[in-house]
């Protein structure tokens, strides 16, 4: 090996894994410092054996496992660093706590490097940083809460000064008062820490608004990594749009528009042939779409839009408006989802969150009986490959 | 009351626990955290002892261990040792009679531990011994208790094995219970009244020591 000299930026994880037994597992993903990622999928995706790999507690059959400057596996070289020697903080869903032992002897568990009575004084220092009062940091886990168990939990994850955070569920068991509390914890840490942080939810909300990026997983697979925006504005297969919840995914044929210049800014625009699923199959709707040229004309897609790209009502027809019947408004508190179905493509329906003043637009509509016009923005559809994988 | 019976079968009662200690918290340990094809059978073969007569087991140790056997010859032959009629065949015998007394509850206990504790440990950077140390064995202790409590009582109730394979011996295998047996036989009743009660009386302190000691690990929780 050559002297490298201090890598000058601070590097993050990045984890390739390929297995098929016991159970599959593979992909990559790659976390930054400072960054915090959610795996999110369906129950017996991976994503708490994708966890455990990362925390030594499992090992892959191939993989290459990379935090910082060390390497913690790299099956090509026979490499596997015990979880004992990784500098790994990992948070259990049911936290894992010793139940013999007091909150500040659990965290002290962590540090018996040191001499003793530097061991109690650390511990209950990572436990004022979790906001555990002096008199809860003495009792044992059953005499604390849920949301007072987890943080015993992660002061103990960080008392080793880790390099990498794991945190499996950290929300599945905490009420809704905790959660509020560990969201300003976890968003304290990670600028405190300047580690990445990796956690295991199921809830796409919560991982939405509180990641920088997120990893889709099923069956053992990584799908697709990115930023939530980026996932929801373009998903890379239809499996990932229904696994980030993508409400608004439709089947269409895609066409190019041959002969056609770009136009001045360079793009060039294709049509989408978007038939009803429901219909005959002679009613079809013809949307604007940008030609990135990676689909052949002729070709079956899906294709998915976010809500940003979605204008009800607009100032000024543009391409892509549609007139719509409205089918059904829900209140849901501020906002209301609204369902409206394209007056030229009956039986399919488009789902389109709307504020109380063009709520209070809607229902006038739908009492009067007449069509709202709907533009479906052409830079917003993203279009991908009907087929998985 | 026979003083040196007594004390005897304290003697055994103590070696026994000695011996059958490591050997009850390695086998249970591993039966708990071990999963094989052969399981079943190793787990039948514990528990043998409890279902089988005292007797038959007394028979098979004689046989096998008795001077005729080839075992027994070449113990003799290599260490001069003979296990028949003397406190070291008792002491074999019935350590091999207690395996289940020791190595079921040891188990249990061992099992009841989450699997979750143990990786907790291991990414909180503790090696097996340290887990060992402050992890399981603080939390199997209850379990681990009431194994020794049983097996040590039991050892002094011993009766049918010590009889077939040690005889009765007076201060070497005359044990305290082979002692009432033997007054009962001689009808002085008097003597045997008074060791059958010192028996109870001891047994049920110890019984009622073990559930009490667990049940305060147990609630400290």
């Amino acid at each position: 090996m050559s002297a490298q000299p201090a890598a000058p930026t601070p590097r993050g994880l990045l984890a390739t894994l390929s297995q098929s037994m016991p159970m599959p597992l593979l992909g990559t993903l790659r976390c930054e410092p400072e960054e915090m990622l959610a795996l999110v999928g369906p129950s017996g995706a991976g994503k708490t054996s994708l966890l455990r790999c990362l925390a030594g507690l499992m090992r892959p059959t191939e993989g290459r496992i990379e935090v910082g400057t060390s390497v913690w596996c790299d099956t090509a070289q026979s490499l596997f660093v015990p979880p004992q020697q990784r500098q790994v903080g990992l948070v259990f869903q049911h936290y894992a706590l010793m139940p013999h032992l007091s909150a500040e002897d659990n965290v002290a568990l962590a540090l018996l490097h040191l001499p003793r009575p530097e061991r109690l004084r650390q511990a209950r220092h990572w436990l004022e940083h979790v906001h555990l009062k002096p008199e809860q940091q003495r009792r044992r886990p059953a005499e604390l809460s849920g949301g007072q168990q987890q943080r015993v939990a992660v002061a103990r994850a960080l008392a080793r000064q880790p390099q990498l955070l794991l945190l499996d569920e950290p929300f599945s068991a905490v009420d809704q008062l905790s959660r509020l509390k560990l969201y300003q914890l976890l968003g304290e840490l990670r600028r405190e820490l300047r580690i990445p942080i990796v956690l295991v939810t199921h809830d796409l909300s919560e991982a939405r608004r509180l990641c920088d990026q997120m990893v889709v997983m099923d069956q053992g697979q990584m799908l697709q990594q990115g930023s939530p925006a980026a996932l929801h504005r373009s998903p890379r297969n239809a499996r990932v749009a229904d696994l980030v919840g993508i409400q608004n995914r439709f089947e269409a044929t895609f066409e190019t528009d041959e002969g056609e210049a770009p136009d001045p800014q360079g793009s060039r625009w294709a049509t989408l042939v978007w038939r009803s699923r429901r219909g005959s199959g002679a009613e079809a709707l013809r949307l604007r779409v940008r030609d990135k040229g990676k689909i052949r004309s002729g070709t079956p897609v899906s294709w998915v839009v976010a809500g940003e790209g979605l204008e009800l009502m607009p100032a000024q027809a543009g391409p892509n408006t549609l007139a719509c019947r409205v089918l059904e408004i829900l209140p849901l508190g501020e906002i209301s989802l609204c369902q409206l179905e394209p007056v030229a493509l009956p039986g399919e329906v488009l789902q389109v969150y709307v504020t109380a003043v063009q709520r209070a637009a809607l229902e006038a509509a739908q009492a009067g009986g007449s069509d709202v016009p709907l533009q479906l923005l052409p830079g917003a559809l993203h279009v991908m490959p009907t087929r998985l994988g | 009351m026979d003083w040196t019976a007594l004390i005897l079968s304290l003697e055994l009662a103590a070696a026994t626990l000695l011996v059958l200690l490591p050997v009850g918290l390695v086998l249970g340990r591993w039966l708990a955290n071990t999963r094989f094809a052969g399981k079943a059978w190793i787990e039948a073969l514990v528990v043998l002892p409890l279902v089988l007569p005292p007797t038959v087991l007394g028979y098979y140790l004689l046989v096998s261990l008795g001077g005729a056997s080839p075992v027994g010859q070449w113990l003799q032959a290599q260490f001069g040792l003979s296990l028949t009629f003397n406190f070291a065949g008792l002491l074999v015998a019935s350590v091999v009679f207690n395996i289940p007394f020791m190595v079921q509850p040891v188990q249990r206990a061992f099992e009841a531990i989450p699997r979750s504790l143990g990786e907790a440990a291991a990414v909180s950077g503790l090696g097996f011994w340290q887990t060992l140390w402050r992890v399981e064995l603080p939390l199997a202790w209850p379990g681990i208790l009431s194994a020794m409590v049983l097996t040590f009582v039991h050892t002094l109730g011993e009766f049918g094995v010590v009889l077939m394979v040690g005889g009765s011996i007076p201060g070497e295998t005359r044990t305290i219970a082979i002692a009432i047996y033997d007054e009962v036989q001689g009808f002085n009743l008097a003597a045997a009244d008074q060791m059958s009660l010192f028996l109870l009386v001891v047994s049920l302190l110890a019984v009622a020591f073990s559930f009490l000691a667990s049940a305060r690990t147990t609630q400290r929780r």
